[in-house]
């Protein structure tokens, strides 16, 4: 049996009807910014329980232009984790600031513990990843944050869809940073990101910003880039919006799949404690395992497409050199890297793949 | 009559080969970014221009700040460029860490170069030109002040698609140059997105990095921090299927402009309807068609009034946006009453391919029955 990790041509052909959103908007005419972007911010405001929600170039940029929207800038540092993808702190680099790492917990979630010793005089914000569609422990984050005074940019890139206590991701802190790359639980055929946010001003800002800094055609408040989430884009992540939940439910359901089937096999396979006021949205699959390399090896014999989400933590990496890290700074998050795997788990396999996964695992350890 | 300024619904208005090239992205492989339609576009683009390497990206102001990093452009260096552009030739300097120099124009609204040593200080890093509104700016005479003082040019060609000068492609007269197919562009995808041209294999190697998070090989290893900041397969597909036509479509502008060039150049509208001086060795694209004009906020509104979607680009130039004067130390800068007085009379008429002769016609009576009065 054949499980592949991922399997976008089947939501396209699944969903035949992105072609006429794309015809639609053609017919319009308008290609930039426009009625479409701004039916998908509200659409996607109320989804996340937001006032405002503003359509980016990427989930990049949705970090990197909320940054600048709160004012950092060279000399000012900002709190986040070394286990994510290399652009939540590229972004913090982009836009002048120092990253300032804190180890993560069991839950590969920033540790809230760790926080309070990393927060300066310097501190401006602080980058909380949900990574793998997971909240992190925002409750407490919160409170570090408050004391000190310091704002929350969440990065939701692989989080849309989660919440604790009911709270969506995106209303969790001050910014939220959504990525919709083709990969993301909702997607668009291109890169694109959405920032949401409940302040009006730092709203206007972000129009700005995404848009060369221009009030109106003619005039221009500050100079700025070009970030604009497409007008395609955004009909075609309106049109998906709607199948999110489901998505999530089917997502979530293999992940309870794989958590039952897993259950016997610790200490060969762990996975972080499921806590009943969280709801989780799986973009990712991932447990800690022994063995990875030749478990991945024997389910990749046996058609299972698994990755590594992800092996080099960012502090690790030749691009972090000027950040004066090391390794053996992050030993939770080092360990980490040597031990997970991301197991498939996207909504266009069936229960059979995933049973098939489980038993893969399952004869290897045995 | 209607003349619009827009095109996009004609363009577009028989969308099924594009949109059957598309199913086939989209379908068959499951690339939204990068892949062999990427490629295959960049490739023809480079044998277009004539440059050795060819990079989507996300935006022609994208691509004028990947080249200015990959020429170690950064905090508080300083770029010549002009104030008389889109406001992006300047954002993407800022967007570096870099403060522009501005320098004056000439009649043809590209770079003067005799201002150019003028504007050269120890911080310069890089001279910008911009073949604005698709006139190519003077390469030969701007090299040879860039040339003298060792500074790399790159070139803002955004509007300047198929611009050349004495036969060489705009784009390949310094370090690298930026290209824009947004929309409304001569070449145009469906959204955002822009070209780098380079002969550099070093900056050819350096924005391939830059565009895509720094990833060197495959996606695990990064040496340096960059941007997300690619050209989206899906509009590398329609650009290409666009392509072929590049030629066709900036000849017709050619022939819409040679006719108002005849028109407004005739003795009805002197002291009227200023024309740029144009080049015979140089190939201008009209992106778009812009003259100084007697009376100009009137002539606009008249027109308007009779369906021409005639514009003004720009009114404000850049050294006097609030994002200029808000500066805390002003932008270094020649003296600009040419770019000043050129934005109080500038006015752009219609050019695009899919006009005809008919509608050009009624672009010069109306402009002819304004002045009658």
């Amino acid at each position: 049996m054949k499980v592949p990790y991922v399997d976008i041509g089947a939501q396209y052909a699944r969903n035949s009807g992105i072609l006429e959103v794309i015809a639609g908007v053609l017919e319009r005419g308008q290609f930039i910014l426009g009625p479409e972007v701004e039916t998908f911010e509200r659409h996607f405001a109320d989804f996340c329980g937001c006032r405002f929600a503003v359509g980016v170039s990427s989930g990049t940029d949705a970090l990197f232009l909320g940054l600048k929207a709160l004012g950092i800038g060279p000399g000012d540092e900002v709190v986040t984790v070394p286990n994510t993808f290399l652009s939540t702190v590229a972004a913090i680099v982009t836009a002048g600031a120092v990253p300032v790492l804190v180890d993560v917990g069991d839950d590969y979630n920033l540790d809230p513990d760790l926080l309070a010793a990393a927060v300066g005089p310097r501190t401006k914000a602080i980058i909380p990843v949900h990574l793998t569609g997971r909240p992190a422990r925002m409750k407490e984050i919160a409170e570090v944050a408050a004391r000190h005074g310091i704002k929350i940019l969440e990065d939701a890139a692989q989080a849309v869809d989660a919440a604790i206590d009911g709270v969506s991701t995106g209303a969790l802190g001050d910014l939220g940073a959504f990525s919709l790359h083709p990969l993301k639980n909702l997607n668009v055929p291109g890169d694109g990101g959405v920032i949401t946010l409940d302040d009006e001003k730092l709203r206007d800002r972000l129009l700005l910003l995404r848009n060369h800094g221009l009030k109106n055609r003619n005039e221009s408040a500050l100079f700025s880039f070009n970030s604009r989430l497409d007008t395609l884009k955004a009909a075609v992540a309106d049109a998906m919006l709607k199948n999110v939940p489901e998505i999530t439910s089917l997502r979530n359901r293999y992940a309870a799949l794989y958590d039952e089937g897993f259950e016997d096999l610790s200490p060969f396979v762990t996975h972080p404690p499921r806590l009943p006021a969280l709801r989780e949205a799986f973009h990712t699959y991932v447990v800690q395992v022994e063995r990875r390399e030749e478990l991945i090896e024997f389910l990749a014999r046996r058609g299972v497409e698994t990755k590594i989400h992800y092996p080099i933590p960012v502090h690790l990496m030749e691009a972090s050199r000027d950040l004066g890290y090391r390794k053996g700074d992050f030993p939770v998050a080092e360990v980490q890297a040597d031990r997970i795997v991301s197991l498939p788990v996207h909504q266009h396999l069936v229960p059979q793949q995933i049973e098939y996964v489980i038993e893969s695992v399952r004869v290897f350890y045995r | 009559m209607k003349v619009p300024y827009s095109y996009l619904p004609q363009q577009f208005a028989d969308p099924e080969p594009v949109l059957a090239a598309l199913r086939r992205t989209l379908l068959k492989h499951q690339q939204y970014t990068f892949g062999p339609e990427l490629e295959e576009f960049e490739k023809k683009m480079a044998g277009y221009v004539g440059a050795r390497h060819c990079l989507g990206t996300s935006s022609g102001t994208m691509s004028l700040s990947l080249l200015l990093k990959a020429a170690g452009v950064g905090h508080d260096d300083e770029v010549i460029t002009v104030s008389q552009t889109f406001i992006a030739t300047v954002g993407s300097i800022v967007s570096v860490g870099a403060r522009p120099f501005f320098v004056d124009v000439l009649d043809d609204f590209t770079m003067d170069p005799s201002c150019l040593e003028d504007a050269v200080t120890d911080r310069t890093r890089a001279i910008m030109p911009v073949h604005y509104s698709g006139c190519p700016a003077r390469m030969d005479e701007i090299r040879i002040i860039a040339d003298k003082y060792e500074l790399p040019v790159i070139e803002d060609a955004c509007c300047a698609i198929g611009g050349r000068v004495g036969g060489k492609h705009v784009g390949r007269f310094g370090l690298g140059g930026a290209f824009s197919i947004h929309p409304l562009k001569n070449l145009n995808a469906w959204g955002d997105g822009g070209l780098v041209v380079t002969d550099s294999d070093e900056v050819r190697d350096r924005i391939g990095l830059l565009r895509n998070h720094g990833f060197s090989d495959g996606r695990d290893r990064v040496d340096v921090f960059g941007f997300n900041a690619r050209l989206d397969t899906i509009q590398a597909v329609v650009a290409d299927w666009l392509f072929p036509r590049i030629d066709e479509i900036t000849d017709a502008r050619i022939a819409h402009a040679r006719r108002y060039d005849e028109a407004f150049g005739g003795p009805e509208f002197e002291g009227l309807i200023t024309l740029p001086p144009r080049r015979a060795d140089a190939r201008h694209v009209y992106h778009m068609y812009m003259v100084l004009a007697e009376n100009r906020d009137e002539l606009l509104q008249f027109l308007q009034s009779r369906g021409i979607e005639a514009k003004v680009h720009y009114p404000i130039p850049v050294h006097l946006q609030k994002a200029s004067l808000d500066q805390p130390v002003p932008f270094g800068r020649t003296d600009l009453s040419r770019t000043e007085a050129q934005c109080k009379s500038l006015i752009t008429f219609p050019v695009h391919q899919h006009l005809d002769d008919e509608q050009i016609e009624y672009v010069i009576d109306s402009v002819g029955e304004f002045y009658r009065g």
